[in-house]
């Protein structure tokens, strides 16, 4: 299996390690006209995902997610602060995406990648507007004391799909935290309550009584679809992002109500009908990464 | 505060000439050409390595070596509390600087000449030995990638608390003030490439503390060898014979 393509202006036969080096496009197109990809998954599918809960021991609250070879480490850290005026009795979250020169040969120390602030731009958005964390239930003390939770995800492995996996890493991480049983003592400053009370301190109320999760409503899953021609693949990886040019990130709520659609440019102009088509193939990711994450959970519960 | 209890006994349950328990992975990153994930205890550290390949800066290429660099960065969260300022900073500076000699001292740098090594290390959780464990999983990173070398460097550090030498410091141990001697040995022919100290300690209870040191990077190596070997067997089978 080594003959160029259909064009046949080069002579003789070629490996296909090379021609998949030489003429990436065709070796795609190749595959394409078959209904498949080099790896053997068909155009709508997307690769292996696992998610594991409490990757990282130091964090409030990690999950470590796989989609395929890309992997995501998030972990969230709790740090009290003096809420501000206008929104007093809310807490806050900060979410940042960080790719380490370990995750790709084209992120090096002086040159970081450029993809990086834009996926961390799109996450705080997706996960703000979506509504999923109620930012009342972050609150301490209204006015004086609340949660300001630091959500930072590590891109380790980086093969496409960057923003699926760090947004299903930062929903797992979130579904995992456990905010700290606390209380105010008398300098005002809140301390961790470390279980049993000691005798002969006076202590107020317990702002928290016991370690409390977050509820989360309208949980977002997203899928990235490339447009190429008339074809649609979902999940890419790194090598096709990077020959086919035109993502489509699609993201909805566990209600499949859409939360935010995202295209990018890209040299494939794209009919009403295409983005139709990723929607409907990004329902069917959101129940199969709904039974992942409540899979997870369970299993979290269980140990 | 008492870091050996009266019956021998650390903070951890651990004796005192007791290693923390030591997990390795190699090939976690799979665009790397050559990664490894190390584990000493809490502390996680993941290592990865790209070359040889072009020199990212001309003016830095060596005309008959292959340039090494290294850097070395910790995740926001692997510590305690939240760190502001993950690289760039002084500490992050000096240890990149380390690991970089220290495996410039065992690659074989002659063999690929204009070309260039990277090593990153990326640390995800810091308890204590983070140096150690970075230059642990450089080691496997650069077996995995295939980069010749001409022994295994492997590395383990070691203090002296409440009169004992203890072997493997933890973060509440290193905290605690007490020196903290870290050796990094060639396996093989039993040399010394990295010596690090800090704190006052006399002559003599210092070669007892190195030679607890140098046994620990030692049990690290058969460790090493057989994650090597294992792995070895691993491609073997995989490739049908």
């Amino acid at each position: 299996m080594g003959s160029s393509g259909a064009s046949g202006d080069l002579s003789g036969e070629m490996e296909v390690d090379a021609f998949r080096r030489l003429f990436p496009l065709r070796f795609y197109e190749r595959h394409l006209l078959e209904s498949v990809r080099p790896d053997a998954r068909p155009l709508g599918r997307a690769r292996d995902t696992t998610v594991a809960l409490g990757a990282v021991a130091t964090a409030d609250g990690s999950a470590m997610a796989k989609i395929g070879c890309t992997t995501m480490l998030a972990a969230i850290k709790l740090e009290v602060m003096t809420p501000p005026l206008d929104s007093s009795d809310e807490g806050s979250v900060a979410i940042d995406f960080h790719m380490p020169p370990i995750c790709s040969p084209i992120v090096r120390p002086g040159r970081p990648a450029e993809v990086a602030p834009v996926v961390s731009k799109q996450l705080s958005d997706a996960i703000i507007s979506s509504g999923m964390i109620n930012l009342k239930e972050l609150s301490l003390v209204s006015g004086k004391a609340a949660w300001m939770a630091y959500l930072d995800i590590y891109c380790l492995d980086a093969d496409g799909a960057l923003f699926d996996a760090a947004l299903l890493a930062a929903v797992a991480a979130f579904s995992h935290l456990q905010i700290p049983a606390v209380t105010v003592n008398d300098d005002g400053r809140v301390v961790i309550m470390s279980g049993e009370n000691e005798e002969g301190k006076l202590l107020k109320d317990p702002v928290n009584k016991e370690k409390r999760k977050l509820t989360l409503t309208c949980i977002p899953f997203s899928l990235t679809c490339i447009l190429h021609k008339n074809y649609i693949l979902a999940d890419p990886t790194a090598e096709e992002e990077s020959v086919m040019e035109t993502p489509v990130t699609v993201v909805l709520d566990s209600s499949s109500r859409l939360v935010s659609l995202y295209k990018p440019g890209g040299p494939v102009l794209a009919y009403m009908s295409a983005v139709q088509d990723c929607v409907a193939l990004t329902r069917q990711r959101v129940k199969e990464l709904q039974k992942i994450l409540s899979d997870a959970i369970s299993d979290m519960e269980v140990d | 505060m008492e870091f050996v209890s009266p019956e021998g006994l650390r903070l951890d349950g651990r004796r005192p000439m007791e290693m923390r328990q030591i997990r390795a992975q190699i090939g976690v990153v799979a665009k790397a050409d050559g990664s490894a994930s190390f584990e000493m205890g809490n502390t996680k550290v993941i290592a990865a390595v790209y070359g040889p390949r072009e020199v990212q800066n001309r003016s830095q290429q060596i005309s008959d070596q292959a340039l090494v660099r290294c850097e070395y960065s910790m995740a926001n969260f692997s510590t305690g509390d939240r760190m502001r300022k993950p690289k760039g900073d002084r500490r992050s500076m000096e240890i990149s600087l380390v690991i970089c000699q220290t495996m410039e001292a065992c690659i074989l740098t002659h063999l690929m000449p204009r070309s260039q090594i990277d090593i990153f290390v990326q640390v995800l959780q810091a308890d204590g030995g983070t140096r150690s464990a970075c230059i642990n999983a450089a080691t496997l990173a650069l077996a995995d990638a295939g980069i010749p070398m001409c022994d295994l460097i492997t590395s383990c550090s070691a203090g002296y608390l409440n009169s004992t030498p203890l072997l493997d410091l933890n973060y509440v141990e290193d905290s605690a003030g007490g020196p903290d001697v870290t050796v990094g040995i060639l396996s093989k022919s039993d040399k010394v490439t990295l010596l690090q100290m800090d704190a006052k300690l006399p002559m003599d209870i210092f070669e007892n503390v190195m030679q607890l040191a140098i046994e620990g990077c030692k049990a690290v190596a058969n460790y090493i060898r057989e994650i090597l070997l294992e792995n070895t067997k691993q491609l073997e089978y995989r490739r049908g014979r």
